[in-house]
């Protein structure tokens, strides 16, 4: 067995079982179309034969001596009276026959063609280049058909017709399987060669078969349901089918029966053969269970999302592995993970004893509290459990060699992933911090890379178990080291919301803060100084925030008349907003480039605890009051609403009257829907500029979250105080479809173009929307929710694609991208190699 | 080099880190899918339908776009422009007839003209007569009401229905597959000319054009005019400018991989079990993605063997995936000490 350990394949050969090879393989040939006996035992030569394998506890392998789980199972074979063609194949063995003379079977190629095929066939197998010719090859092959006369013995060749899924005729006599084997048994190794086909493990009449291999048992275990009644496996179904008619063809040809019977019987055998491989074959149905279900025969097995290959082995389940249900601690950092205590007693990672560390695996042992010693591993592979009872005699046996499998630990390195896993950073590693509760904990700036939020979402945690793969995620995958995403080289470890508010206040030029408020907010980034006094006993606001940042920081950052500015580690002029420390920011890849990536992870912890505490003690909250605009905004709204409805009304009546003059390259229709449209984006920009005008920040919490860009903009607060404007529909425009007398509601006037007749809301979520508005605001709504869901459909099909197509691309240490067979994809990464996650370092943006 | 620093790692998967960065925003794209390209009613396919349709490698875009530049001197004329779009636009007789009315009996065809579109296309009844007659060797001649009657030098009524199908079909002016073109002007106040189809070769060859200049968003129009070097730069500007198109940032480098893979064979083959994935040479990684049975049959019926070189027959075994750390071959010390014993036992 120690030889089929994974790492001894270094290739996988496919090809065709011979009869023979069936024969050697099998252990039983099965005769009994049958499973049980009336007792409940298995019937010799049945189909659950004793020889070919155990799958209940207990009994012993009639092969191998093995019990249940030890013994692998054993091939057996059944003896086909006819034999029948394996639909699967059907088509090489339709692409055979024709490419070969139906009277000497040689190749339809004559022998220049041969030679010129031999030579090409060559170059392919030295993988020299031959690219153009490859395809010759391949058309000539399909050309074959057709030939008429062989070139060799110049028979003409009949008309071959091939019809799905295992009809052959030639003129119009059918072929049965066994002519078909005849032609296919005389095509030479030669001719095989040249076809492509590999004559040693694939010969072409090994698909007719007349064995055909019956798996093991624990290929397909009967189920034993509650009320002890026995149920039998798809596969065993069809296994029953194929042996009964089977039995049935033998009877009636020993009987003497006519021809159309024997053949009837025959046709039966084939449709049973051809489900057994492939139940989904087309052209013939699906053979069904007696509850009308269609089984799952072998290719269903393999096929699909759920099939062998992709839920089972493109997949795997792991253990050392936990999941629940993740919230936010802004106490621990940005690159630590908090662990229930039940979660990190229940996780184990190897200790490995050797003769420096026996003290520590002996006290380890002897712990009776978390983190403890679970399990001790021998070095001849068995597993010990620690308990109370055996744990002296384990101390006593302790040596160099052995591992220690302990429960999880502050520190330790683990791997915390949240799916859909779409980009590497939706797993990271994450550093151990044992916390009451029963839910992961997460730093919030760490939650964006995972696209992570906390009303319910969960995650998993992996506990890498050798050496190898704690060193590859402590020096690959740390938290730190993921601060720019790979997408685009922006910066995605981030502060966010309520960091952000806390920021911009507190370095707004006219914060000031006292002793007890500046020492708090710095106690908890660990700074035990205070920065100089500003005013008597007050200390300034960006002060406070220059004591987070690295000592020595230069950085300098100008957005039209904005500066933000930061010389020698202190925070010169500016204010920190969105931009400044929010996704995208330019000041932490500075950061990244003048210090190390430990210093930015400390910054971003440190100066988003600084802001969650300092928008606690400014009191950030919102109301009813935030949003009560004074009079004067009021009367304001209504001009320019009335201004535009006057403005909209004299552009339709000129539509009407003809006089409107149509746009360069419209319609004027088209023109007076444009003209309409751009009169409700400028009533939009002015709510906007009221806004601006009425509500200041300084007052008005609303405002100050969308001006630092932490939550919102001036367009909620518009919508929520002044009117909602136009409600897009999804090709853009204004909201058209409706009734066939030109509206969209029965409530509204047919044929009017109007603002309000399309879509427009003057009314505000203060007020309350009228039934109409409600309807076309949750018209856009609604198309939106569902176009999200065809969306998240193709773009996740793309991304396979994508992936699978792209996976195996990797760059070389001269910086040229190739697959693992040394194709050459670029020359140089990117043409210029440099990596994305660092494009920000190098250029200016 | 002073970027040494911040080159990439050798052994770096770059083409997954390529399709994630891709696959990743593509369902943050904005729902829109059609998009109004300025002023003028030229719709162009946007968004994830656009991006699949690139990666899909179709022989045809959805909505076909050339934009046309003026030469220099040309270039501020709305004059110039006009004619050239004029010149370009295809008009074919069922653009500028309301019908066209079989006469059996007498063995002609009437072809109701439609005024007003004979009047945008700036053509006249004789003018199309003229054309037909040439073309079709058809005997054309112009009534009162200035309708055309046709006489084509055929007997059958099927063929008469099938001469009148084809006459309505043909090309009167413009260039053939160019579409529709239309005149915009730019912030420079140059004019240049969108159109809704595509032939490169034939509006090169027009005088007032900047053939240096031509831009069209058929990539496979590209590769048989200009080779496959042109179509992966085809391809790569028009991934740039769909995700730019839709606010997202996604680095350069990632969407070459892209059109590099595409291309790298000397064609433009597709994302997907037709294109690069259904031309790979392991069996296990084209049956782990789709048409599983398929790849397995054909690699029985052919004996073929896939050598555990790509990533995924080495996931489906458990083992390490050929690239990354993994791809990294260390020849550890206790080897070279076992081949030096070796070598002195010898």
């Amino acid at each position: 067995m120690e030889s089929l350990k994974p790492e001894a394949v270094k290739a996988i050969k496919f090809g065709v079982f011979s009869p023979e090879q069936i024969k050697k393989l099998s252990v039983a040939k099965i005769t009994v179309p049958d499973t049980y006996n009336e007792d409940g035992y298995p019937i010799d030569n049945g189909l659950l034969d004793q020889r070919l394998g155990v799958i209940e506890p207990g009994l012993v392998c009639k092969t191998c001596g093995g019990r249940a789980k030890e013994c692998p199972g054993h091939f057996g074979h059944i003896e086909l009276v006819r034999p029948v063609i394996h639909a699967e194949f059907s088509k090489i063995i339709y692409m055979l026959l024709r490419s070969t003379c139906q009277k000497c079977h040689r190749i339809l190629l004559n022998d220049e063609q041969i030679d010129q095929f031999k030579i090409v066939l060559q170059k392919e197998l030295n993988k020299e280049e031959s690219s153009e010719e490859t395809v010759n090859l391949e058309n000539a092959i399909k050309g074959l058909k057709n030939i008429r006369k062989c070139p060799h013995c110049g028979a003409e060749q009949e008309k071959l017709t091939f019809s799905m899924p295992t009809y052959f005729y030639l003129g119009d006599k059918k072929l049965k399987p066994d002519e078909i084997r005849d032609m296919l048994s005389k095509i030479s190794n030669e001719d095989l060669a040249l076809l492509g086909i590999d004559y040693s493990t694939s010969r072409p009449e090994w698909l007719i078969l007349d064995t055909l291999l019956v798996p093991p048992v624990n290929v397909r275990p009967s189920i034993t349901l509650e009320t002890g009644e026995r149920s039998e496996d798809d596969l065993t179904h069809k296994l029953v089918d194929i042996l009964r008619i089977n039995q049935r063809l033998e009877q009636n040809i020993n009987a003497g029966a006519p021809q159309i019977i024997i053949d009837d019987l025959w046709e039966l055998l084939q449709y049973h053969v051809t489900t057994y491989f492939n139940n989904e074959t087309s052209g013939i149905p699906p053979a069904r269970h007696r509850s009308g279900r269609a089984l799952k025969t072998l290719a269903q097995r393999l096929k699909g999302k759920e099939g062998r290959f992709r839920y089972n082995l493109s997949g795997k389940r792991v253990n050392f592995s936990a999941r629940t249900v993740i919230s936010a601690d802004g106490f621990i950092d940005v690159d630590e993970v908090g662990v229930p205590e039940i979660i990190a007693q229940n996780l184990t990672v190897p200790f490995y004893v050797t003769e420096w560390n026996i003290d520590e695996a002996k006290k380890l042992l002897e712990s009776k509290q978390p983190p403890m010693a679970v399990n001790v591993i021998l070095p001849d592979g068995k597993r010990k459990r620690v308990l109370d009872t055996n744990r002296e005699e384990l101390i006593k046996g302790l040596a160099p060699g052995q591992i220690i499998e302990r429960q999880l630990q502050n520190g330790d390195i683990v791997l915390f992933n949240r799916q859909p896993s779409l980009h590497r950073i939706s797993i990271m590693a994450h550093r151990v911090k044992i916390l009451p509760g029963k839910t992961f904990r997460l730093n919030d700036c760490a939650a964006a890379p995972y696209n992570a939020d906390y009303d319910g979402d969960e995650m998993n945690l992996h506990v890498p178990q050798s050496l190898e793969a704690q060193a590859e995620a402590k020096h690959l995958l740390e938290v730190k080291d993921q601060v720019f995403s790979p997408r685009d080289g922006r910066a995605i470890i981030t502060g966010e919301q309520d960091a952000i508010i806390g920021l911009y206040l507190l370095t707004k030029d006219t914060t000031y803060l006292t002793r007890e408020e500046a020492t708090h907010l710095l106690s908890l980034a660990h700074i035990r100084d205070l920065p100089p006094e500003k005013k008597k006993g007050m200390y300034y606001g960006k002060d406070v925030f220059s004591m987070l940042l690295p000592k020595g920081l230069e950085y300098e950052e100008k957005k039209g008349d904005k500066v933000f500015k930061i010389s020698n580690g202190v925070l010169k002029e500016g204010t920190v907003t969105k931009s400044i420390f929010g996704e995208g920011s330019n000041l932490l890849v500075a950061i990244a480039k003048q210090f190390n990536n430990d210093v930015l992870k400390d910054f971003i912890t440190n100066a988003a605890r600084v802001g969650y505490a300092y928008a606690t003690m400014a009191g950030v909250t919102i109301g009813i009051k935030e949003y009560l605009l004074d009079e004067k905004a009021e009367n304001e709204k209504r001009e320019i609403l009335s201004k535009m409805y006057e403005n909209v009304k004299k552009y339709v009546k000129e539509y009407k009257e003809g006089k409107l003059e149509p746009l360069l390259g419209t319609t004027p229709r088209q023109s007076l829907e444009q003209l309409i449209m751009a009169e409700l984006d400028i009533v939009r920009s002015k709510a906007d500029e009221i806004v601006r005008k009425y509500v200041k920040e300084e007052s008005n919490f609303a405002m100050a979250l969308a001006n630092s860009g932490a939550r919102g903009s001036t367009l909620n607060i518009t919508w929520i105080s002044l009117f909602m404007g136009q409600q897009a529909s999804i090709s853009g425009g204004r909201i058209y479809r409706g009734y066939s007398t030109k509206r969209v509601l029965p409530v509204l006037k047919p044929k009017r173009i109007g603002p309000r007749d399309h879509g427009f809301i003057d009314g505000n979520f203060l007020e309350g929307l009228k039934p109409e508005e409600l309807i076309m605001h949750a018209n856009g709504a609604r198309a939106s929710i569902i176009y999200k869901g065809l969306l998240t459909a193709r773009s996740g099909y793309l991304y396979r694609r994508l992936s699978n197509a792209m996976q195996d691309y990797y760059v070389q240490y001269d910086l040229s991208v190739r697959d693992p067979h040394g194709n050459l994809i670029e020359t140089v990464y990117g043409g210029d190699g440099v990596d994305p996650t660092k494009v920000r370092f190098v250029e200016k943006r | 080099m002073k970027n040494e620093q911040y080159k990439v790692h050798p052994g770096e998967p770059v083409g997954m880190i390529a399709a994630e960065s891709i696959g990743e925003p593509g369902t943050q794209m904005i729902l829109r899918i059609f998009h109004f390209a300025g002023l003028a009613s030229t719709m162009t396919t946007t968004g994830l339908p656009r991006l699949i349709e690139i990666l899909d490698a179709r022989k045809e875009p959805t909505t076909p776009q050339m934009i046309i530049r003026l030469k220099e001197s040309y270039a501020k004329s709305f004059e110039k422009a006009l004619e050239l779009a004029s010149k370009i636009t295809e008009v074919r007789l069922r653009d500028v007839a309301k019908r066209a009315v079989e006469d059996f009996q007498n063995k002609r065809v009437l072809i109701v003209l439609d005024k007003q579109a004979l009047k945008a296309a700036d053509m006249t009844p004789s003018q199309i007569a003229g054309l037909v007659e040439k073309k079709f060797g058809a005997k054309a001649s112009v009534t009162k009401e200035s309708n055309l009657i046709l006489k084509p030098n055929v007997e059958k009524p099927s063929e008469i229905r099938n001469f009148s199908t084809r006459v309505m079909h043909s090309l009167l002016k413009g260039i053939e597959g160019a579409g529709k073109a239309i005149v915009s002007q730019d912030k420079n106040g140059e004019f240049y000319i969108t159109s809704t189809g595509n032939n490169i070769e034939a509006i090169m060859k027009l005088e007032s054009v900047d053939a240096q200049s031509i831009y069209t968003n058929d990539i496979f129009e590209v590769y048989r005019v200009f080779g496959v070097e042109a179509a992966r730069n085809a391809i790569l500007n028009e991934l740039v400018r769909t995700l730019e198109e839709q606010g997202l940032t996604v680095d350069k480098r990632h969407l070459k991989i892209v059109a590099d893979a595409m291309t790298a064979q000397g064609d433009v083959k597709s994302i997907g079990r037709h294109g690069i994935v259904g031309a790979k040479e392991s069996v296990f990684s084209r049956a782990a993605f789709e048409e599983t049975v398929k790849h397995l049959v054909n690699a029985a019926a052919f004996g073929e063997q896939d050598d555990m070189m790509d990533v995924a027959e080495n996931i489906l075994l458990g083992k390490l995936v050929p690239v990354g750390t993994g791809s990294v071959k260390l020849k550890v010390a206790g080897d070279a000490k076992q081949k030096k014993q070796k070598e002195k036992g010898e």
